[in-house]
């Protein structure tokens, strides 16, 4: 069980080390920085600005501009840049300000970042992260609140993490930071403990001071349960934790909650292990609903063992529409916890 | 130009014309009686670089095995001039196991990190990766070198302009090279860019820019040198457009009908015209030139028995290499 | 511990307190990040002035003035 398992404070924190998610990602940064001067952040307002989503504060004071720069913004040019320095040896954290622009850079992702070290026979490597915002629910409409994580996660060659909680924030940026491969690292605005949006009381939580990895590949049960399984990930884990808890005192219906971590590389055997005991499948993702994630999990089971499932899956996603700006109309297609319990209480007959 | 760098400039440029005239034989002898792109020993897409030689050679001069090229679909004379491993590299053509990326590449994808070699099949894609190589040439202190090499047509896409207008502002030590064979693909330079050079573009980031005319290797040579020089010393990127000259198809099989000036393609050979010119000034003669040509020939032929013998790479190692 | 001074041009602008990182009575450290205030878009750090035991005066989401008493270290 690693530290990052549960959401309870692990015995090992002094009472009081709590950090938001922006924070934690940013000390993740620090401390690889201050091991590996290879480690180098770049994108637009990560400096001064700390990010527009606090990802990088105060890295710009304590490491200084060589190593920590404000780019034009020019999304191919220095996601570019991020790939050559990485194949050269170092070991960039690129980040893109929201997943998605990532349509004008997509090239240099999904055909450079992720393909060289395939095309080169394993000869050359690529090490290096590309960390974006993702995710709606305050009214930032059709280009700026969407998830995309599926779309990434599709396409070969990069590894795919998504950080629910601040603990699990800092080690999956350690971890993608060491890791000799691409990683997309998608971190949800909702997530991130922002003193400007509405958050999520889980936000905030406890961080080891310590550097430390938590592996990616990895889910994590969040909550255990016997009735239903809820595979989800990002923001949605909080939900479908508030839910499941209301489950539990208003009807005793015991929801077993998966923290995918991670899309690539997926967590078939987690997934597995817990669909099995508990018979009943909900897949809760704020991305698209067709052709990703949600389908993909469906399918794993699928083709392992149907027989598995004593109900047909359910899921809980956008469904298929670009997302809305007028606050009703959002809220009526992001997986919010209301039709999160509608499925849950669905699939179990509750 | 003492003698010995002409005779080294003319010795290359025969190198890898030798290759690319053995390329197109092999690619071509099995695909026969008509052409079918996916047939033979030298499947897919084949672009070869005759009459491109200039530029490979007159720029790759200057360079060390630690200054980097990235070069285009069209890549083989850069890879050559640099001094890409050979053999490895026709076996990658060939798609066999013992090439560079172990068959996954082909032709459009050869790396050689021994000499930071790379290449790219996305038009003005490769531009990008050669500023972060420059970038940590830089932050290591090195005064090593960055070669970013594209086409006219490419001189119209984002990345090219993303590219130039990054590697002045950070003062990069890049030297952006444009190949302008006048055809990108079949459309001529005057119906896809706005001005007549892409030189001219270099005044818009703050850069110098220079065009050089008639696939001259000498005058190619020289202001390359002042390019990487400028770049060693710290003072950023220049911007080089040659006036080359692509003397067959896009790609093989391309039958070029769009073309009105192919009957004088052969009399605008920068080989024979070079060859012509040292001979005249009495640093070639008759046994120098054919004792290159032999010693070019040998090489490449060894190379392509290299290839030809090296195993074709298992089905079930398709997966191998995703990740590191 | 008071609200910090994020507005110049307005001394007693109104904020929220809107993070805190530690529980009310928690053992804390000189210098440990407390909390996070914020005056219309400007956020800014509540920080321990000293160690000792925190007792939170004003509630996380709830609003307050710049100068307010918010919080103090035993």
């Amino acid at each position: 069980m690693s530290v990052t398992d549960s959401t309870a404070k692990p015995a090992s924190a002094p009472a009081g080390r709590r950090l938001t998610t922006a924070r934690a990602i940013a000390e993740g940064i620090a401390q690889e920085m201050d091991r590996d001067p290879g480690v180098v952040v770049l994108g637009e307002d990560i400096g001064k600005y700390g990010g527009i989503f606090g990802a990088t504060g105060g890295l710009l004071d304590r490491f200084g501009p060589q190593r920590v720069l404000d780019t034009p913004i020019s999304e191919t040019a220095f996601i570019g840049l991020g790939i050559g320095a990485a194949v050269e040896g170092m070991r960039p954290v690129v980040e893109l300000m929201f997943a998605d622009f990532f349509g004008v850079a997509m090239d240099q992702i999904y055909n450079h970042m992720a393909k060289i070290h395939f095309e080169s026979g394993g000869n050359v490597r690529v090490p290096m992260v590309l960390m974006m915002a993702a995710g709606g629910g305050y009214s930032d409409a059709e280009q700026h609140s969407q998830c995309l994580w599926g779309t990434f996660a599709h396409l070969p060659g990069m590894k795919v993490v998504v950080p629910s909680s601040p603990a699990d924030a800092k080690g999956l940026m350690i971890s993608a930071i060491r890791d000799d491969n691409p990683v997309v690292y998608v971190f949800h605005k909702g997530v991130m403990g922002l003193p400007w949006m509405a958050k999520n009381p889980r936000s905030i939580g406890p961080v080891p001071e310590e550097p430390y990895e938590t592996p990616i590949g990895q889910a994590t049960v969040a909550r255990e349960g016997t009735h239903a399984t809820v595979v989800t990930l990002s923001l949605s884990v909080h939900h479908a934790l508030d839910v499941a808890e209301q489950m539990s005192a208003d009807h005793g219906v015991e929801l077993e909650v998966i923290d995918l971590r991670s899309l690539v590389p997926l967590d078939r055997e987690t997934i597995l292990a817990s669909v099995g005991k508990t018979g009943h499948l909900l897949v809760v993702d704020e991305d698209y609903q067709s052709f990703g994630v949600s389908g993909e999990i469906a399918a794993i089971v699928a083709e392992t063992d149907p027989g598995l499932l004593r109900a047909p899956v359910r899921r809980v996603a956008v469904p298929d529409v670009p997302i809305p700006y007028s606050r009703s109309l959002e809220q009526a297609v992001l997986p919010v916890p209301d039709r999160i319990r509608a499925a849950a209480r669905e699939l179990v007959g509750a | 130009m003492d003698d010995k760098t002409r005779r080294e400039l003319y010795r290359v440029m025969v190198l890898s014309r030798t290759y690319e005239e053995a390329i197109l034989r092999e690619y071509h002898a099995d695909k026969k009686p008509a052409f079918d792109i996916g047939a033979g020993l030298v499947p897919g897409e084949m672009h070869l670089s005759a009459g491109q030689e200039p530029v490979a050679a007159g720029i790759c001069a200057h360079l060390r095995s630690d200054d980097a090229v990235t070069a285009t679909h069209r890549p083989h004379h850069l890879a050559i001039a640099h001094g890409v491993d050979l053999d490895k590299m026709t076996a990658e053509i060939f798609g066999r196991d013992g090439g560079l990326g172990h068959g996954r590449g082909g032709h459009m994808h050869l790396f050689d990190p021994a000499v930071h070699f790379s290449c790219s099949g996305i038009i003005a894609e490769g531009l990008p990766p050669a500023l972060g190589q420059a970038f940590a040439f830089q932050r290591r202190g090195s005064d090593a070198v960055a070669v970013a090499v594209t086409g006219e047509g490419a001189a119209n896409q984002g990345a090219f302009h993303e590219s130039l207008n990054l590697a002045a502002l950070w003062t990069l030590p890049v030297v952006f090279v444009v190949e302008d064979n006048d055809w990108a693909i079949s459309v001529p330079r005057d119906a896809s860019t706005a001005i007549a050079s892409n030189a001219g573009r270099a005044a818009a980031y703050g850069i110098p820019g220079q065009r050089i005319e008639d696939n001259d290797v000498e005058a190619i040579y020289t202001a390359a040198g002042d390019a990487v020089t400028r770049a060693r010393a710290g003072e950023g990127p220049t911007l080089l457009e040659v006036h080359t000259l692509r003397m067959w198809g896009h790609f093989e099989g391309d039958p070029q009908a769009y073309r009105p000036d192919l009957a004088e393609v052969p009399s605008r050979d920068p080989i024979p015209a070079y060859e012509a010119r040292l001979t005249e000034a009495g640093v070639l003669d008759a046994t120098a030139i054919s004792a290159i040509r032999e010693e070019a020939s040998a090489r490449v032929e060894k190379a392509i028995e290299f290839a030809k013998s090296s195993p074709i790479p298992a089905p079930e190692t398709a997966r191998d290499y995703v990740f590191a | 511990m008071l609200f910090p001074q994020l507005s110049e041009e307005d001394p007693t602008a109104e904020g929220v307190l809107a993070t805190w990182f530690v529980s009310d009575g928690d053992q804390v450290t000189g210098g440990q990040l407390l909390g996070e205030v914020m005056v219309d878009k400007v956020s800014g750090e509540v920080v321990a002035p000293a160690a000792g035991h925190v007792r939170l005066l004003v509630a996380e989401e709830q609003t307050a003035r710049q100068g307010d008493i918010i919080a103090h270290v035993d």
